[in-house]
């Protein structure tokens, strides 16, 4: 009887051990920089690639037919706010791609995760391929974390058809102007609104506030500031608090299948957020659409000035697990640096490049569909592009993101102060930051 | 004359009274405990394990020091319980639990009771029409409800403003909580009954006859004999119903995108998905996970006592 009990519990406990060393996790990434391009017999080195702008796989297609040494394996890894973490995830699972797109809004918290790789010393020859604006998105202290790929220089993309019914011959040149073309808009047409404004829009509103000068996320030395809000960014907010209580804006969210129907319908007129707008206007636009819509500057706090800052954009990275790190190098500087990466991307994705090779490329693109009519739609977008504001996140910016998702949804829904909501964001932000163990100036 | 009856010789030891079946039920059990441990127990250690931690970072390494899993403590209980992302969510839990619970178990059982009344034909439609939603995938049916409140799409708007009465605010404070429940409802109704309904079935007949005979009407017997009878059976789908509001988290997400009165943090669950997913924060999320077990535990253990003490009377 006891020998049958000790068989028992020895079966049991095996039965555990079994379990919990095949659900313990796999050991940490070998993070080993030095790895190299080929290996010893000329076969290929494969990399993988994490992206997913529409349009990637064939970009890849053409960079793996025109390239022996080095061949690409894509994989649609989703893009939205999950995106960071399950980079994030996979990198500590050891599970991570060589090389994967992130968004400049991202890349500090992978920097702080551990996941990205230090490329300064790889990007010697390609540093006058970007602007140092540019640069300035991927570069931390002096360390380059990141290529840029493309960029989304703030402008404004808006229904110059609907605007020319209601009144409107010239897209608003500041903000004030927003506001009487928004109005004007109002008493054509009681259904129609110049546009969409919800507490989901963090980018939108960094971008507006940086106009201003105003910097949500700075560094220097060894200690951040975080000044979400700032005066600046509070009379901003008391700006479009007054547009959403006299009905001029909505504050519901976008690119939902409601706001896609106002849209079409011509009752959701612009569109005020960067150079990539017009893609994703096109592609929920129906047909009659088409030929209707506008790029435009985005409007300016103060007459006059035409300097803008960023919203959204992305960089190709280096995996900190990566080994190979050469032929990673390769592939990233064939397509963000390269006139051949570049025109690939342009064409099969519609992302506007970070490179100056690129950039001039898209001056000899026929207009978008959507901006027919428009002939120098590439030229004005080049402009934009040309004189912008850099522009500096910080390591929690997805935690910022829920945060002021929060506050601001609640002021709306209890009609108390915007300012107020981002007050309460910039504080809860810092003590975040704190709570982790950063050095936070202010 | 030889004795015929013999008493047994005393026993010394006590006879198995179960056959002996060596060591066939450890091994046939075996694979079921195996998964248990894998997939239940193993998994809860982890995340008590990991709530105990949280990423820090070096206050002098520069401003974007990595991010390190250090030891905590209770440092991510006392940061979840001052939070009020989930202070908020767990009101928000309590207001829609009021509301949909007692509609949820009401219904079940008026429709449990109605199925089991003399002369209903049971079979057939009724059963199959109540039980149907409930089949229907829970995100589907937040969708389908979704754009039935949507004031765009919604059917019930188009009647009402072309009465003259503008759109039904079903997606706006404080109806919100009314048309998340309405979801759970729809979908849930069919379950509960269920389980009442086959408790109902259970009852003897001799009681209810019995009943009748000293002259109870219908409506008596429902209250004073059914009800009573089958108390285990809602205390049941009261434990199903608390938990699930407790774990709402499937209607709120979904409807997200289109009602602005649903914040990214509105229920526990999601504020656990935020931290958990979104702003890198796992053991954050761990120990909110846990902290939402144990106050599903502690509700249930009160559940209980009331019930007990409501059968002793």
């Amino acid at each position: 009887m006891y020998k049958r009990r000790a068989a028992g519990a020895l079966a049991l406990g095996l039965a555990t051990a079994i379990t919990v060393v095949g659900c313990s996790s796999s050991d940490s990434p070998n993070s080993n920089p030095s790895g190299d391009g080929n290996t010893a017999n000329g076969e290929p080195v494969t990399i993988t690639f994490w992206s997913w702008p529409e349009g990637t796989d064939k970009t890849v297609e053409e960079f793996n037919a025109t390239h022996d040494d080095v061949q690409v394996k894509y994989t649609n890894a989703g893009g939205g706010d999950e995106s960071a973490a399950k980079l994030l995830t996979a990198v500590r699972s050891g599970e991570a791609p060589d090389v994967s797109l992130v968004e400049y809004t991202t890349l500090p918290s992978l920097i702080v995760g551990g996941a990205v790789m230090d490329i300064t010393d790889k990007v010697g020859d390609i540093q006058d391929a970007f602007s140092p604006g540019a640069w300035e998105q991927t570069t931390f202290d002096g360390v380059v974390y990141g290529v840029p790929q493309d960029v989304g220089p703030a402008a404004m993309v808006y229904n110059a058809k609907a605007f020319a019914d209601a009144g409107i011959t010239e897209p608003p040149a500041t903000w004030d102007d927003f506001r009487k073309d928004a109005e004007l808009i109002k008493a054509h047409d009681p259904k129609a609104v110049i546009g969409a404004y919800p507490p989901s829009e963090l980018g939108f509103f960094a971008s507006a506030a940086a106009l201003t000068g105003s910097k949500w996320w700075s560094y220097e030395g060894d200690a951040w500031s975080v000044n979400i809000g700032d005066q600046a960014t509070q009379d901003m907010a008391t700006f479009f608090q007054g547009m959403a209580d006299d009905g001029l804006i909505s504050t519901d969210s976008l690119l939902t299948a409601d706001y896609n129907a106002k849209l079409n319908a011509n009752q959701m007129l612009s569109w005020t957020s960067a150079l990539w707008a017009t893609g994703v206007v096109q592609g929920v636009a129906d047909d009659s659409q088409m030929g209707n819509w506008r790029l435009a500057r985005f409007p300016q706090w103060e007459a006059g000035k035409t300097a803008v800052g960023y919203q959204g954009g992305s960089a190709a990275i280096v995996t900190a697990s990566s080994e190979k790190v050469d032929a990673a190098m390769e592939f990233i500087t064939w397509l963000n640096a390269t006139a051949e990466g570049n025109q690939a991307f342009l064409t099969n994705s519609g992302a506007y490049p970070a490179a100056t090779v690129g950039q001039e490329l898209t001056t000899s693109l026929p207009t978008p569909p959507i901006a027919e009519g428009q002939d120098d739609y590439y030229k004005l977008a080049a402009d934009i592009a040309s004189d912008t504001i850099g522009v500096s996140w910080g390591p929690n910016v997805a935690y910022a993101k829920t945060v002021l998702e929060e506050e601001l949804g609640k002021a709306i829904q209890n009609h108390t102060s915007w300012a107020d909501a981002f007050v309460a964001t910039g504080e809860a932000v810092k003590k975040d930051l704190k709570d982790q163990g950063y050095n936070v100036a202010n | 004359m030889t004795t015929v009856a013999q008493t047994a010789p005393p026993k010394t030891r006590r006879r198995r009274s179960v056959q002996n079946h060596g060591s066939a039920p450890y091994w046939l059990i075996a694979p079921a405990f195996i998964l248990f441990l894998a997939f239940m127990v193993i998994p809860i250690i982890y995340t008590v394990w990991l709530s105990m931690f949280a990423y820090r970072v070096d206050s002098g390494g520069g401003i974007l020091a990595k991010r390190v899993l250090s030891f905590v403590g209770f440092g991510n209980y006392k940061a979840v319980m001052s939070d009020s992302a989930y202070a908020t969510g767990l009101l928000h839990v309590l207001l829609y639990g009021i509301v949909a619970v007692p509609i949820l178990l009401g219904l079940a059982l008026i429709f449990a009771l109605l199925l089991d009344t003399v002369g209903v034909r049971s079979g057939g439609f009724s059963r199959p029409a109540i039980f149907i939603p409930y089949a229907i995938p829970g995100v589907v049916a937040a969708l389908l409800w979704g754009f039935l409140y949507l004031p765009s799409t919604s059917p019930i708007s188009s009647i009402t403003e072309a009465l003259g009465w503008g759109t039904v605010p079903f997606l706006n404070l404080p109806w919100i909580y009314g048309s998340l429940a309405n979801i759970a409802v729809w979908g849930g109704v069919g379950f509960n009954m269920i389980i009442i309904y086959t408790a109902l079935r259970s009852i003897p007949g001799e009681v209810l006859e019995s009943a009748r005979l000293d002259g109870a009407s219908e409506v008596q017997v429902a209250l004073r004999i059914k009800i009573p009878m089958v108390i285990p059976a809602i205390v049941l789908t009261s434990f199903f119903a608390l938990i699930g509001t407790l774990q709402l988290y499937n209607e709120p997400q979904t409807l997200r995108t289109m009602s602005s009165a649903i914040s990214p943090t509105w229920v526990p669950l999601m504020t656990i998905y935020r931290d958990a997913f979104m702003t890198d924060n796992l053991p954050r999320a761990a120990a909110a996970s846990v902290l939402l077990a144990l106050i599903t535990v502690i509700a249930s253990v009160i559940v209980m006592a009331i019930a007990r003490r409501r059968s002793a009377k």
